[in-house]
């Protein structure tokens, strides 16, 4: 025990004087934290639009005139010519072409469906999506409204015909605030960073700076060298973790609507799997640059791509989504959202801790035996 | 210093191997170091003094063979034999980061120096090494030479009665280097067993006893006056204006075994047949006769460097290449 202290007291002097580590540590997240809720931001919002009015007559210029009003679309200027049309996506200048066809107003004067086409500037998929659903939306209004207009004008009374309605209403994130997904994403991000890459390279570099053989050599337990190794790591991510939620409730309005105590469980298993990862790592890696680059590789880029972070997991390949299944990251993703933002309980969330305990315990046996081999 | 009542050696090493993959770095060695000795390991790099160290410090697990400290088996009874060691391996081998105290305080409290005792122990050792002032220095900021002897405080806080020193004073200056073996002698005068690889000749001049390791064997092993005692023949110093020329003219004489120049002096090694007397004439009257002036031919004794030269046998002139000391000790457990 006193030795493991030992270790770790030498540790937290590591980490407090390598100015690199300190700016890893704390400067990184808080940049990321900043960068991932403002910059990249997904709300998709004034989408630039472009107008090719082929009909002109009222009832286009009534279509364009709801086209202008919503939010959602940015009218950035009138084409005249399909070259012209070309020319607007070519200079980025549009993402979004709305083509309203010749007959237009005369097809719905006749009782027949109108045609608007709308083009997308798909190259960047997220805006695309969301572009295409706000005009189908829109032009289902529209079409909505022309029809009542036009049973009013025969004399019918439109609130006796049958038709259908569509409510949607956005839960949890009503405003559909890209930084509610984030910041708890982020949370689960940072604390895979750290801890793996932090742990992988704690043995190694003893390793190589040649002091290794001076704590064998010493009567340190290796469980007790272990112990006083990973301690530091699991109170610095354990901080990071405290502080991200923190800057991310008040600074960034995230709601926090679960339970706390279920949180601190499910960020504890998560620390377990994170740490014994970097161990394993730490046990075979033959070098430091064979550490981190093991680190990124198996905790960092799987943290990214196959935890939900950026893409939900069912729109990857088939393959990828049962590989995610493999690494601990997409429980946690899923328990940190759902306790974040949908206030979920253990009895929503029992599926993802099983998972984080089942991982927990396999990496912990794995990278004890490998670490008493190896290190 | 606890003494324990047991007369057992302070080492004893029983047919000792390490092989590496294709590479057999200690090849049976068997000795037996008495207490209170300060013994070198001599060898050329490669000569597996180093593995020899980091298996008789537990860093590494022999291939077959034991050795015992003070009595314990360093492969069964490991826990035993480590309290009792210091190893101060090659190369500086502490913190950069922390400053000499926490070095010092680290390493305590790793060895499990009582808390009571750390205090004065480090005030002591600080002391002893000239490194008061530079407590709160970071390590890496100190000359190399304090570095070493950093390394030695810190391997000596424990206060072990067998000291392993993998070349210690490497890279270190000459005024450090005196200093530093002042303070080995001191700590031996107080009981502490000296292990000791050095690539030195002045160094290991200075032990109780050596061993001459090549390839992984301990091909010689004695006090350095037998050692030297060991060279066949007379050493000459000459000492000529433009020595260069005489060389020639030393070695055309029957009974001139070598001759290396040192410095300015050439060493001239001659056979035993020739009384020394003898030879001295024979050298001067010789340089006088190819045009020599300012000769002066004198009865000198062997040295620790010109006894390997004779005595290791071509065959056994080791391989320049496989440095197999320098494995890492990823395997010791």
């Amino acid at each position: 025990m006193r030795r493991a202290l030992a270790i770790a007291r030498k540790e937290f002097i590591h980490i407090r004087r390598d100015p690199r580590l300190l700016l890893m540590v704390v400067l990184l997240p808080l940049i990321q934290l900043f960068l991932f809720s403002y910059a990249v931001s997904f709300d998709v919002k004034a989408v630039p639009t472009a107008i090719y009015d082929q009909d002109h007559t009222p009832m286009s210029r009534q279509y364009i005139d709801a086209l202008e009003q919503s939010t959602y679309f940015h009218v950035t200027g009138y084409v005249n010519s399909d070259a012209e049309v070309d020319a607007e996506f070519e200079t980025n200048k549009t993402r979004v072409v709305v083509t309203v066809g010749h007959g237009f107003g005369n097809d719905i004067a006749a009782g027949n469906p109108g045609q608007v086409q709308i083009l997308i500037d798909g190259t960047e998929p997220n805006s695309a999506q969301a572009a295409q659903s706000y005009s189908a939306v829109l032009s289902q209004l529209f079409g909505a409204k022309v029809a009542i207009a036009q049973l009013q004008y025969k004399g019918a009374d439109p609130t006796k015909v049958a038709g259908l309605t569509t409510t949607t209403r956005t839960w949890y994130n009503p405003e559909s605030r890209s930084a509610n997904y984030f910041v708890p994403g982020l949370i689960v991000i940072l604390l895979t960073t750290v801890a793996i890459q932090q742990t992988a390279n704690t043995l190694v570099k003893e390793k190589e700076q040649g002091t290794y053989e001076q704590l064998i050599v010493s009567p340190i337990h290796k469980m007790e060298l272990m112990v006083g190794k990973i301690a530091p790591w699991a109170v610095v991510s354990a901080l990071e973790v405290i502080a991200i939620s923190v800057i991310g409730i008040l600074a960034f309005q995230i709601p926090f609507r679960g339970s706390v105590a279920l949180f601190t469980l499910g960020t504890i298993l998560y620390v377990i799997c994170c740490l014994g990862i970097g161990l394993l790592i730490s046990a075979i890696a033959p070098t430091l640059d064979a550490a981190n680059l093991i680190a990124g590789l198996v905790g960092i880029l799987p943290g990214f791509m196959l935890s939900g972070f950026i893409y939900p997991l069912d729109s990857v390949p088939p393959f990828l989504q049962l590989l995610s299944y493999i690494f601990p990251t997409r429980y946690f993703m899923t328990i940190t959202r759902t306790i974040f933002l949908k206030g979920g309980g253990f009895d929503v969330l029992w599926p993802q801790f099983a998972a984080l305990t089942v991982f927990a315990v396999v990496i912990v046996i794995a990278s004890s035996a490998a670490y008493r081999e190896r290190a | 210093m606890t003494l324990a009542p047991d007369t057992s050696p302070a080492l004893e090493i029983r047919g000792l191997r390490k092989e590496f993959e294709s590479v057999v770095a200690v090849d049976d060695v068997t000795m037996t170091i008495p207490r209170g000795a300060v013994f070198g390991l001599v060898g050329p790099d490669g000569a597996g003094k180093s593995t020899l160290i980091r298996l008789l410090t537990t860093v590494m697990v022999p291939t077959s063979g034991d050795a015992f400290v003070f009595g314990k088996s360093v492969t069964l009874e490991r826990a035993e034999v480590k309290p009792r060691i210091g190893y101060m391996s090659q190369g500086f081998s502490l913190y950069g980061d922390l400053t000499v105290l926490e070095n010092i305080a680290f390493f305590a409290e790793l060895r499990g120096v009582p808390r009571a005792d750390i205090g004065p122990r480090a005030d002591r050792l600080l002391a002893f090494s000239g490194l008061t002032e530079f407590g709160d220095r970071q390590a890496q900021f100190l000359s190399g030479g304090m570095k070493q002897k950093l390394a030695l405080a810190v391997t000596l806080i424990s206060e072990p009665d067998l000291l392993f020193l993998d070349e210690p004073t490497t890279g270190v200056d000459p005024v450090s280097r005196r200093e530093f073996w002042r303070i080995l002698f001191d700590l031996n005068r107080q009981g502490m067993t000296v292990v000791v690889a050095t690539p030195y000749m002045d160094e290991a001049e200075r032990c109780t006893e050596i061993a001459f390791m090549s390839r992984g064997r301990v091909i010689l092993r004695d006090t350095p006056e037998g050692v030297r005692g060991r060279v066949p023949g007379h050493v000459i110093n000459v000492t000529v204006p433009d020595y260069h020329r005489a060389t020639p003219v030393l070695r055309e004489l029957p009974f001139v075994t070598s001759v290396e120049a040192s410095g300015e002096t050439l060493r001239v090694l001659a056979e035993p047949r020739c009384a020394a007397e003898e030879c001295l004439r024979a050298i001067e009257s010789a340089l006088v006769e190819h045009g020599f002036s300012d000769v002066s031919v004198v009865a000198s004794t062997a040295d620790l460097e010109m006894a390997f030269a004779t005595l290791i046998p071509a065959s056994e002139a080791p391989l320049p290449t496989d440095r197999t000391d320098t494995v890492s000790a990823g395997e010791g457990r």
